[in-house]
């Protein structure tokens, strides 16, 4: 029976091997390279749990590895990656895509002014009496020459389905088909014994009935996507007519691959480069664009793709004045947000804390679900209601009957005046926070034991000797990591700033959409996404790696201070 | 021969599986309709449409994730601002030919039109006007002079229990009308082709649509808490005589029982029009899908319709892009819309650049009405922004 189980084991084993690295060789044929790296890795990791001996532990960890690579060293990676790019709107594609699909998409095609027109015929097989998929087409050229069309060979796919064909036009006589005739039309064509009959043409009123099956079945998932070279080397395609009709007409494309002379850092290089048909002139390439000249000789993009640009994006974050003029002054006050948010959270959590520990308190437990509230709350809904409840200038319930009818003030400008937003953003941000930090605390200060409290008592400290000697310094081996999680965390706390200010009110004087309350999450998430044009993945990844380097670093030097609080362990 | 042939396939049409399918993207608004007109595509044309409910605000950014890929809807149904991201991104195939061109109001094709060429199927556009509650306002005035006046008046009147005129002014989208009735535009044209270095929204006429809505803060009717839900809450508690919304919240003030009536938004000074921004929203094909032709093919010859057209009309009541459309229509709020939109309507830019425009605009106009910064200052760090954004 052990052996059995052993068995299986092993079979399972080899089975997993197989199918991983048929997927990691998949994913890099596919151009998935960091992702199929990550794969390879992580299949000989966990081999290598399983076979020796010495690293059995290792076993209970294999869950935790498998989603330690692919959410968390595989996404870093990637945006290290995409760091280095020009990733974003207009820049999506990779240039072989690009180019591929500038060749081949029927959106680069035209008809051209003495366009050909081929009249067509369809002649479809019967199973009984029902129409199958299997059918021949008919081809007549203007001058009435007969062709079929040959075997389609796919040019180009997408997903398993083909997006362009191609396929001969042989002329009938050659095509070695019996044709059965019937007042001088063709009604049915014979190959192998298998009769096709007439079914559809668009010339023809008569088959309208069947136009239906001829586009659902025929025309639409196969010859629209077919080009079909006649003889003269022309090639047509279907098309809609003026008269919303099919026809098949010849057609053009407008980008060729050619030679060309090229001008290259100053000396002249033949390559192969893109021209456009109707020009005759080559397209140009410049910052990941592909661009064609109209007749005005004027650029125009075609399309984009994502290219390396180097550290472009990096640079931009320190030399460009319109990124780097607010820098400075976000980043200070990001750092009095994050710091000034911990220090409030934790005095007011623990001044909770210590009332809640006492145990003279009645109704404990009540007065614990209440203080709660507000981490349980989704911070969506509450920082909503905070900015259009309590904080509208006009009608919120501050100004409207605190300040004017309490206090017969001037209405305070929660929203206009820096000072007073940042005010609000701390305030929102405080209610938010204070109950992480009370749980903490009371689990904290339940761990203390009563004796030392007893001693200092039988040595005469006061309360507060007692508070500051004990309670705090045994509080703090605990929570300072805690702290320094909590920092990180308010440091790219974007969800509070850009649902209550969306970091307004603006910055005078600036050319970029830099605002008083802005953090550099919530500044960097403007730049890349709300100014220019559209999304800007290179440069929002630059910058997030450029935070986590400026959080990382914070962290560092937190935690080497908050180590020294150690010292009371020992 | 022949003919025996063609009618026994006709009959054996209705028995045959179709395997094609193309799949539509659209919001909650139009599904029902749509899957209904699908089954009827179906039984006509024989090719399956599939519906699916996306979340109108997740269309977008789901399309440009899957499309590259090659998957995703082969139909999107959205505004006409998301054309040009979607096309420089290759994502968007053009419409050939549209039947009935010239029964369209000219505003929706203009919004959907991109370097020249018609991107979507316009079906509705939106658009702000002016609303005006019947219990305070007995006829809507004619420019702000007037409305300046009678707000005041309402203001006094009721002591501040009701606000004569209030709406969402901090938004660029609601005060459009003030810059562009007076000259003022986003990006400049030329020859068909947006240019998006071109930007008009500094210059005199810019100024002047800035110093009218200065000017209504100036004299108290607009207070710095305003904003759209105030505004909203506001008009449908009854409080509020004037507002500046679009059709979309029609059915909310109904719904609170507020007796209110549609006028276009009043002359800026006598002889001048405002000019608001107007949405389009239209059917979208995926450029990358491989069944583009079905995709045209159900557009153009079946949604454009007269008859499609004013189903999906009654069934999602805004307004119809398409006049024949709108003569059907008996409802007066869509008609008075229509009236004011149509002609004065300008379809928001749809370049990608358009981005860095909202924020820069909003800031300028938070710096000029509450931050007391100059009108031309303000403006013209909002110029400053967007072509920073754009180079």
């Amino acid at each position: 029976m052990k052996h059995f189980w052993k068995i299986i084991g092993w079979l399972c084993l080899g089975l997993f091997n197989i199918f991983s690295v048929w997927g990691a060789f998949f994913l890099f044929g596919k151009g998935f390279y960091e992702l199929s790296v990550t794969f390879f890795v992580l299949i000989v990791l966990i081999d290598y749990f399983i076979l020796n001996k010495k690293s059995y532990p290792y076993r209970y960890m294999i869950p935790a590895v498998i989603l330690l690579f692919i959410l968390v060293l595989y996404p870093i990676t990637f945006t290290i990656k995409t760091a280095f790019t020009n990733y974003g709107t207009g820049h999506i594609m990779t240039r072989q895509e690009v180019i591929d699909r500038l060749l081949t998409d029927p959106v680069y095609t035209y008809v051209p002014e003495n366009a050909k027109e081929y009249r067509y015929e369809i002649f479809i097989r019967y199973d009984g009496i029902k129409p199958t998929n299997d059918y021949k087409v008919l081809l007549t050229s203007q001058n009435g020459e007969k062709y079929i069309m040959g075997e389609i060979k796919v040019v180009r796919m997408q997903a398993g389905k083909m997006l362009l064909g191609e396929a001969q036009m042989v002329p009938l006589d050659r095509a070695g088909l019996n044709i059965i005739k019937e007042d001088g039309n063709i009604i049915a064509i014979v190959e192998d014994g298998k009769t096709y009959r007439y079914f559809y043409s668009p010339y023809d009123p008569e088959t309208r009935v069947n136009e239906i099956f001829f586009k659902s079945q025929v025309g639409f998932p196969v010859l629209s996507k077919v080009e079909i070279v006649d003889p003269e080397n022309n090639r047509l395609s279907l098309r809609f007519s003026e008269d919303g009709s099919l026809r098949l007409r010849t057609v053009r494309h407008l980008y060729r691959l050619s030679l060309a002379e090229v001008q290259e850092k100053g000396k002249t290089v033949v390559k192969t480069v893109l021209f456009n048909d109707k020009t005759n002139k080559p397209l140009i390439e410049e910052n990941g664009t592909f661009y064609d000249l109209d007749e005005n000789g004027e650029k125009v993009a075609i399309m984009g793709y994502i290219s390396y640009i180097g550290g472009k994006n990096f640079s931009r974050i320190f030399m460009d004045p319109t990124v780097s003029g607010p820098f400075t002054k976000i980043f200070l006050w990001n750092f009095t947000y994050a710091a000034l948010s911990v220090l409030f959270t934790f005095v007011i959590g623990l001044s909770f804390a210590l009332v809640l520990n006492n145990r003279t308190l009645t109704g404990k437990a009540v007065y614990r679900t209440l203080l709660i509230i507000p981490w349980a709350i989704p911070a969506f809904i509450s920082v909503l209601i905070w900015k259009n409840g309590f904080f509208n200038e006009t009608y919120g319930i501050i100004n409207r009957f605190i300040i004017t009818n309490v206090f017969k003030g001037n209405p305070l400008q929660w929203m206009t005046n820096p000072f007073w937003a940042k005010v609000a953003v701390l305030v929102v941000n405080t209610w938010l926070g204070f109950p992480y930090m009370m749980t903490v605390s009371l689990g904290a200060l339940q761990s203390i034991p009563d004796e030392l409290y007893e001693a200092a008592s039988i040595d005469g400290a006061s309360k507060s000797q007692r508070f500051w000697k004990i309670t705090f310094p045994l509080l703090m081996t605990t929570i300072a990591p805690l702290l320094v999680g909590s920092f990180a965390f308010n440091f790219n706390n974007f969800v509070n700033i850009y649902l209550l200010t969306s970091g307004g009110p603006a910055i005078p004087n600036t050319s970029t959409p830099a605002g008083a309350t802005d953090i550099l999450i919530s500044y960097t998430y403007k730049l890349a996404f709300e100014a220019g044009r559209g999304q800007d993945f290179g440069f929002a990844s630059a910058i997030s790696i450029l935070i986590f380097f400026i959080v990382a670093g914070i962290s560092f030097v937190n935690f080497k201070i908050s180590g020294s609080f150690e010292e009371v362990n020992r | 021969m022949r003919k025996w042939l063609v009618v026994i396939t006709a009959i054996l049409m209705m028995l045959s599986v179709f395997a094609v399918k193309l799949t539509i993207w659209t919001s909650e608004a139009q599904v029902d309709i749509l899957t209904k007109l699908a089954d009827e595509f179906k039984a006509s044309y024989g090719i399956d449409v599939e519906v699916v409910q996306v979340n109108f605000g997740d269309i977008k950014s789901k399309f440009l994730t899957a499309a590259p890929a090659g998957e995703g809807a082969d139909i999107i149904v959205g505004a006409h601002d998301w054309v040009g991201e979607l096309v420089a991104n290759g994502l968007l195939e053009p419409i050939p030919i549209l039947p009935d061109k010239d029964k369209y109001l000219p505003v929706p094709l203009k919004a959907f039109t991109f370097n020249g060429k018609l991107y979507g199927v316009p079906y509705a556009i939106d658009g702000p006007a002016l609303i005006y509650n019947k219990d305070y306002v007995e006829e809507p005035p004619k420019t702000f002079d007037e409305l300046i006046d009678l707000a005041k008046q309402i203001n006094e009147e009721y002591e501040g229990e009701v606000r004569g005129f209030v709406y969402d002014y901090k938004n660029f989208y609601f005060s459009s009308y003030a810059f562009f009735g007076y000259g003022g535009y986003v990006f400049g044209e030329k020859g068909g082709k947006v240019n998006v270095k071109d930007i008009g929204l500094a210059n005199e006429g810019a100024v002047k649509g800035l110093n009218l809505i200065k000017r209504l803060v100036d004299e108290g009717l607009l207070e710095s808490g305003d904003n759209y839900n105030v505004m909203d809450g506001l008009f449908k508690d009854g409080q509020a005589a004037m507002i500046i919304n679009g059709p979309w919240a029609v059915p909310g003030w109904r719904e609170a029982g507020v007796d209110f009536a549609v006028a276009p938004i009043p002359q800026l000074e006598p002889g001048v029009d405002p000019k608001p921004f107007i949405t389009a929203q239209g059917f979208m094909i995926n450029a990358k899908s491989p069944n583009k032709l079905y995709a045209i093919e159900f557009l153009t010859k079946f949604i454009a319709t007269k008859d499609v057209m004013f189903r999906i009309y009654q069934a999602d009541p805004r307004i119809p892009s398409r006049s024949d459309v709108l003569a059907l229509v008996d409802d007066k709020v869509t008609k008075d819309f229509a009236d004011f939109l149509g002609t004065y309507g300008l379809p928001m830019p749809n370049v990608p650049e358009m981005a860095g425009v909202w924020g820069a605009m909003g800031d300028a106009l938070a710096k000029a009405l509450d931050q007391g910064i100059p009108v031309e200052q303000a403006l013209k760090e909002a110029v400053d922004t967007i072509l920073a954004g754009i180079k």
